[in-house]
């Protein structure tokens, strides 16, 4: 009874779909609002406090920077500049903004909003601000020319600009909403709440509503000056686990599930649904915090032992059934300057002999919490009982709790976390965003975290000059730089990358258009139904 | 249930009275639990953390109920659950019962002052619905199944205060206990020696009921992530690890059957314990 039911059911929703593209009522489709299932873990939604996977989607389809990232995921195409030049030692950069470019509300785009949004980004002292690391004055012409003085050469500058968080915002409505620019940003600036209920940005989408923990729902830009978004309404439906993304997408209550992991994939049978596994530059891993409260032990060489404990095919087999590939240094593989580097090694003989030496041959435990999350595909709690298993072969007992996201955010800052793990998805393509996030450079923020606030020194010198370099540097001089970079990264042994899992994209066959994206993980505007 | 009790109510040649086929069959049940619990380690397949083979392989002759998702084998997991769940479970009732009965007593037979503000501090305590009491207590103190412990005594414990409460308002009318308070008994050994001695019917019944509803709820706190941490073989941390993978049946079927079998065999037990300690009551 019920497969006739079902027959029946498909017939007349295979016939409805037959006669609407006969009709010239096909426009209807592409009306319908497009539902992604997705994991929301938004932890604002302000363009210069957001830091997520998730607000890459958001910032890329409400806002737009002055360039973008081609879909060949290395490329800079123009976007809302139409040209810019660089002065011989990449200090100085030029650009003229799209005559035609105007925001939500129907306003230009002028150089104005360009200084005021890059200002802010610097100036509000939040996680994407380092990339306005040496910015130091930004001058405006005219209306549609910014010229940007940095304090030392950055080659990578014009890479950063197609980062989701460089997106320009309309700095007068945003002003009126409480929003600075100023250097006391980071104290008097109250425009957050504002901006988790309004977008103020000149990209094809709006934001419609955020619901926090439920859903993001984006409407088009009726003034937008490109080409129109195919889809008039997107939502983004907060569905926690892989499982129920994929009975979403099953059931059809979802058209796109955004963070299926290859277990569940391989149980999705449907002839309606496509999945495809793509290399990502995403990855999973592990750090040290020799400055957090109870992680005096883990001086270089216990780091360097625990590292050499660890089973890192086996921990990609067991977290993603094998689905993804080992990852050198935290700057990813196929980023400038990875060709070549070593692959982690698992040495257990290694790993007794320095801690043997070093009198700990009986282990200590640590006591650490992990953020009770399932990213790309990896359970993070998952993944640390693998790494509990592997680490007690050389006697270090690690107690794990799990504990929501945003309160590992708050641990990792204080009283810090000895050994954890998380995940890193980039913003544009270059690898000095790694350096800026991951190394021990003055201020970045693992080297703030890892070092409980400067308890202790971990600062590296060599990777100080070498960035300093590689930013004046370019091609293949740029790509040595970097490599030598990673090479003292991976030293450093803070950051132990351990999986660069395979995305899955997994979509009903009627939408077009999805593809990855290395800033922006999925540019919506793309997206259509055939 | 009730028809299986009164069916057994007869009495039958060569076992005691109390041997009704519920408090039997409970009986052997919790037997059962509390051998593996304490043997278990002596002839396991496997550590229950150990990674005992492939992941995700559905119930087979080397793995009785498969492996999850870290290859660890669900039948060794499930059967050393027990040994986190029924210590916690009667360590829960025990110090409940203690705090509860202590409490309830003093407030029944002293009255006054003393008995309205403990019944208001109880009368507090129940307002609020268990399971909701004890998240925010263990989220207060920290998730741990120690912390979950302990946000259980603060549940439980006002149930058998007023439990025992009515029981010494009821007995400490009895003619024997006037009779002890003529002939000169302190207050505190009328108390001890004449009325608690026959308030322990209903205590025991429900304490063994409680039982089942305890392993429950340390099993509740743990799927949400409140009580025990990974990779402890606890049964609502293995259920919520099965809930991850939802088609994979097997991972959460262990925990589940053992915790229906667990809580069937306290209600079987408490069942059988009413019907014969205390008959009023059913």
């Amino acid at each position: 009874m019920k497969s006739h039911l079902r027959s029946l059911i498909l017939a007349g929703t295979g016939a409805a779909l037959l006669a609407a593209a006969a009709m010239p009522g096909v426009a209807i489709a592409q009306d319908q609002p497009l539902v992604i299932a997705r994991n929301l873990e938004i932890n604002s939604l302000d363009p210069h406090r957001a830091f997520c996977d998730t607000c890459q989607i958001y910032l890329s389809s409400t806002y737009q920077g002055l360039v973008r990232l081609a879909a060949d995921d290395r490329s800079i195409e123009p976007l809302l500049a139409t040209e810019w030049t660089a002065n011989e030692d990449q200090t100085q950069f030029t650009f003229t903004l799209h005559p035609d470019a105007v925001f939500s509300d129907g306003s230009p785009v002028e150089a104005k909003d360009v200084k005021w949004t890059f200002e802010r980004l610097k100036n509000v002292q939040a996680d994407p601000s380092f990339m306005m690391n040496g910015l130091v004055s930004i001058d405006t012409p005219d209306d549609k020319t910014v010229v940007v003085n940095m304090e030392s050469p950055n080659s990578e500058f014009i890479g950063i600009l197609a980062a989701p968080y460089a997106g320009i915002i309309n700095s007068d409505v945003a002003t009126e909403n409480g929003a600075i620019a100023g250097e006391d940003a980071a104290s008097a600036d109250q425009a957050e709440t504002w901006f988790l209920a309004n977008s103020a940005g000149s990209g094809p989408y709006v934001l419609d509503t955020y619901r926090p923990d439920d859903e993001l729902r984006f409407r088009v830009n009726e003034n937008y000056w490109g080409e129109a978004p195919a889809i008039s309404e997107i939502v983004i439906d907060q569905v926690a686990d892989a499982v129920s993304q994929a009975q979403m997408l099953q059931s059809g209550s979802a058209d796109i599930a955004m963070q299926v992991d290859p277990d569940t994939a391989s149980t999705i049978s449907s002839p309606d649904i496509t999945i495809e596994t793509v290399p990502s530059y995403n990855f999973i891993y592990v750090m040290f915090s020799p400055g957090a409260q109870g992680a005096e032990l883990l001086d270089l060489e216990v780091r360097q032992a625990m590292a050499y404990a660890i089973d890192y095919q086996g921990a990609i087999d067991f977290t993603v059934g094998g689905e993804g590939a080992l990852q050198a240094s935290p700057i990813p593989n196929g980023f400038p300057g990875t060709d070549g580097l070593p692959m982690p090694e698992e040495n257990l003989d290694k790993a007794r002999e320095i801690l043997a030496s070093k009198g700990l041959e009986d282990g200590f435990t640590l006591d650490i919490t992990v953020a009770s999350l399932n990213v790309y595909g990896v359970d993070l709690t998952l993944l640390m009982q693998k790494l509990q298993q592997d680490l007690a072969r050389i006697n270090v007992a690690i107690n794990i709790q799990p504990v929501a996201s945003a309160v590992w955010r708050e641990q990792t800052a204080n009283p810090g976390i000895p050994f954890s793990a998380r995940f890193y998805a980039p913003d544009y393509y270059g690898s000095a965003q790694y350096v800026q996030f991951f190394g021990m450079l003055p201020d970045t923020f693992w080297e703030r975290r890892a070092s409980g606030q400067g308890k202790v020194d971990l600062v590296n010198q060599r990777q100080v000059e070498l960035f300093e370099q590689a930013l004046a540097a370019s091609g293949d001089r740029m790509n040595e730089l970097y490599h030598e970079i990673a090479l003292e990264m991976i030293k450093d042994r803070i950051i132990v990358p351990v999986v660069s899992p395979n995305l899955i994209l997994a979509y009903r066959n009627e939408i077009e258009g999805v593809r990855y994206s290395a800033c922006c993980n999925l540019p919506l505007a793309e997206l259509s139904r055939k | 249930m009730s028809l299986t009790a009164s069916g057994n109510r007869k009495h039958r040649a060569g076992l005691p009275q109390w041997a009704t086929l519920p408090v039997m069959l409970g009986g052997v049940i919790l037997l059962y639990w509390i051998v593996v619990g304490l043997t278990i380690p002596l002839w396991a397949p496997y550590e229950p953390t150990m990674l005992a083979g492939m992941r995700f392989q559905p119930p087979n002759a080397e793995h009785w109920l498969g492996t999850d998702a870290l290859g660890r084998d669900v039948f060794t997991r499930t059967l050393y659950g027990v040994r986190y769940s029924l210590p916690i479970a009667g360590m829960v009732i025990f110090c409940a019962v203690l705090i509860g009965c202590t409490l309830g007593a003093i407030a029944g037979f002293v009255g006054g002052i003393v008995d309205s503000i403990i019944m208001r501090l109880v009368d507090v305590t129940l307002s609020f619905p268990p399971i909701l009491l004890a998240m925010a207590v263990t989220a207060a103190l920290g998730p741990g199944l120690g912390n979950a412990a302990i946000a259980m005594v603060i549940v439980w414990w006002p149930i058998y205060a007023r439990l025992m409460r009515a029981q010494v308002l009821t007995v400490r009318e009895r003619e024997h206990v006037e009779a002890a308070v003529a002939s000169g008994a302190t207050r505190p050994r009328v108390l001890v020696k004449h009325i608690l001695p026959l308030c322990w019917s209903p205590i025991i019944v429900n304490a063994t009921m409680d039982f089942g509803q305890v392993v429950l709820l340390v099993a509740s706190l743990s799927f949400i992530g409140l009580g025990a941490a990974p990779p402890t073989p606890e049964w609502g941390q293995m259920i919520s690890d099965g809930a991850l993978h939802f088609y994979r049946w097997w991972i959460a079927a262990g925990p589940g059957i053992a915790i229906l079998s667990i809580v069937l065999g306290f209600n079987f037990l408490g069942d059988g314990l009413r019907d014969f300690l205390d008959p009023r009551s059913k």
